[in-house]
């Protein structure tokens, strides 16, 4: 039920520490922006859960189209470009990222250019792990083509379960694999205590992060899915770095003070939501105040805990990549994920999840294969599904999402009662 | 003094006003075009005629917030299944077809809802589906029923966009399908799409104004769930809920009004 007009709980509190994040993602384009125009460094593409650590120690600058595709999304202009990209013969029912970032490049457009940049960064390489999914290959691929500079990646197999020795020599020995040609365009020799310099840095970034995304079990919580998911921009981009360290430092510590000061990132905090599945970059901020009106928290998700490789260890560089990498959830089967989720939702004390069916990342869609009537049976916790998308604005009706979020509060309120 | 409840639906805007036994004693419906303020004036002068409306209203629906006099809104899922529930007085499985939404409800024992589901973003299978090809056939709705009373089989159709099921229905007629057995088929695909919501565990209620519009649709769910049935009224249930819902709370709480 909603009465009007109460007091506006849709006014958020923002972050102080947005302000450290914009300042430590600025610098990060801006490393990228120097490469770019004077060649000092060279440059090598990545995907979002790529060897990002192995490409720091040997002197890149990394960049992440993954990260580009969502500030597309989230600049609401990506349903701008991804016709472009199926008039290329893409489809639209690929990856909405790799359609609006190529769509983008085709146009010559990009977020970027508000920050100084011609275009996206010009790549010496490009690097991928197919451990996310499939289409990065394709993706890196129209790159490699169009630039004609070399691509390298890391085949990963899909739905593990075991992680077993046999798939862990795999990965690490296509780590080892790919050095030659990492070599030959970074004009350096692989240095080990470089790399296990990143890969120490990397684990402890992820660390970090892990503790500001355990922050949300406190009771209000003190932080978001809609916050978290901006404040992952230096995990993602500058993870096997300084920056990313420093930084989540800093987040940590406001954190810790909100807790400390009973300050909750939704107002009048009542349910607590449990989010799988991708973001609607297009629609973060006004779902963010539908959920506060609402007195309801996103307090963990499937994407933002992701990024959690804590098995990085530097003294085994090599293999200890290759199992935080195969670790990651989505490469794993069903059944390795329903008992995440489980561990999640009892961490967190979650009264509701949310399934985002989106329309074009079927490996971020766990709900395609039963997974969320398996979960209901075993844990009793009520869940909501919506058909969305990541970034193609276009396969989300919002009217009708509203009423089906304000339904499944109604659903959860009755439940409480 | 009645309380009004006034459902704003992506298609047709329902009103339903109810006495102080909460029950319903008078109903009006309107088309709600393109312009929902417009609508529930319509739907509130209309029983101002002969009644004394209590303020706020109660509303639900696509429009629910789009109204300038007072009201106190609510999620038509909601509110449908608080309807259902006072109705009915045990657990049920609610199917709802509106203009645009095909939404599941399982309501438990104690008139919780349990679960919900609604249509992907797609048309097919809902009111809107419907419209479309009877606009193209150039045949109305009641012509629609009369023809399903005169098939001999069923053909079956496809397609789940509306625009290519029009598209499959003009080449059956071309192959030398009858008019009356390609309705049945398009009430069937209707049929068949809600049943991919969820299974129905319960006693299954079917409600909405497809149904209240098209009682074939009825029958054919009654093929497959013989105890089935379809509540009088069933498109204004929505509105009636809404008004369940909350006007003891509003009396009871002193909640704001709106401007």
């Amino acid at each position: 039920m909603s009465e009007h007009v109460p007091h506006d709980k849709s006014e958020l509190v923002k972050l102080r520490s947005v302000n450290d994040l914009r300042t430590t993602m600025g610098q990060y384009f801006e490393r990228l922006r120097e490469a770019t125009e004077t060649g000092s460094r060279k440059i090598a593409w990545c995907t979002s859960v790529g060897p990002a650590e192995l490409l720091y120690s040997m002197g890149f600058e990394v960049y992440f189209p993954e990260n580009h595709g969502a500030m597309l999304g989230a600049g609401k202009n990506a349903d701008k470009y991804i016709p472009t990209a199926v008039a290329h013969g893409y489809s639209p029912d690929i990856c909405s990222y790799l359609t609006s970032d190529i769509g983008a490049f085709l146009q010559n457009e990009t977020p970027l250019q508000k920050s100084g940049f011609k275009s996206i960064p010009r790549p010496d390489i490009l690097v991928y792990n197919t451990n996310q999914c499939r289409e990065v290959e394709d993706w890196f691929s129209f790159y490699a083509r169009h630039f004609n500079v070399p691509i390298v990646g890391i085949q990963t197999p899909l739905c593990i379960s075991d992680l077993n020795p046999e798939i862990i020599k795999s990965v690490s020995d296509q780590y080892h694999r790919i050095i030659t040609e990492l070599e030959k365009v970074a004009g350096r020799t692989f240095d080990i205590d470089r790399f296990r310099e990143a890969v120490g840095l990397s684990h402890d970034g992820c660390v970090l992060w892990s503790q500001v995304l355990q922050k949300a079990t406190h009771i209000p919580s003190p932080i978001n899915f809609f916050d978290s998911a901006i404040h992952m921009g230096p995990i993602v981009v500058m993870r096997g770095t300084s920056h990313a360290v420093d930084y989540y430092k800093i987040l940590l510590a406001e954190l810790e003070e909100r807790i400390e000061n009973n300050i909750s990132a939704v107002p009048e905090e009542r349910f607590r939501i449990y989010w799988e599945g991708m973001p609607l970059w297009y629609k973060l901020s006004s779902m963010a105040k539908l959920f506060a009106t609402l007195d309801t928290c996103i307090v963990a998700s499937t994407y933002c805990n992701s990024w959690i490789f804590d098995d990085l260890d530097p003294s085994d560089p090599f293999e200890s990549s290759a199992l935080a990498y195969c670790k990651l959830f989505i490469v794993r089967s069903e059944t390795v994920k329903e008992k995440v989720l489980v561990r999640l939702f009892k961490e967190f004390t979650i009264h509701g999840i949310i399934y985002h069916e989106s329309k074009t990342c079927a490996r971020n869609s766990n709900n395609r294969f039963g997974m969320q009537n398996r979960l209901i049976k075993q844990t009793g916790i009520p869940y909501l599904e919506i058909n969305g998308d990541l970034n193609d604005p276009r396969c989300y009706s919002e009217e009708q999402s509203i009423i089906a979020i304000e339904t499944f509060i109604d659903q959860l309120e009755g439940k409480k009662n | 003094m009645y309380r009004l409840g006034i459902d704003l639906g992506s298609s047709y805007t329902k009103g339903v006003l109810v006495d102080e036994n909460n029950q319903m004693i008078a109903f009006h419906c309107v088309k709600s075009g393109y312009n929902f303020k417009t609508a529930a004036k319509k739907i509130i002068s209309h029983f101002a005629e002969n009644y004394e409306i209590e303020y706020p209203v109660f509303t639900c629906g696509y429009g629910r917030d789009e109204i300038e006099e007072p009201y106190v809104s609510n999620s038509e899922l909601s509110a449908l299944s608080k309807s259902v529930y006072d109705i009915y007085n045990k657990a049920c499985s609610i199917i709802d077809i509106g203009g645009q939404d095909t939404k599941f409800i399982q309501v438990n024992a104690l008139g919780q809802v349990e679960k919900f589901k609604m249509n992907r973003k797609c048309a097919a299978g809902t009111g809107s589906f419907l419209e479309e090809i009877a606009f193209r056939l150039d045949i109305t709705p009641e012509e629609f029923t009369k023809f399903a009373k005169e098939a001999t089989e069923e053909v079956k159709i496809n397609s789940f966009c509306t625009v290519f099921a029009v598209s499959e229905i003009i080449g059956l007629i071309k192959s030398g399908a009858t008019l009356p057995n390609i309705i049945i088929g398009i009430y069937n695909s209707i049929v068949l799409r809600s049943f991919e919501l969820s299974l129905f565990e319960d006693h299954l209620v079917i409600t909405g104004g497809l149904p209240a519009m098209h009682p074939m649709i009825v029958s054919l769910f009654k093929n497959r769930y013989p105890d089935s049935d379809s509540p009088e009224h069933s498109q204004f249930l929505a509105a009636y809920g809404s008004v369940l819902l909350t006007s003891n709370n509003y009396q009871e709480g002193g909640i704001n009004e709106s401007s």
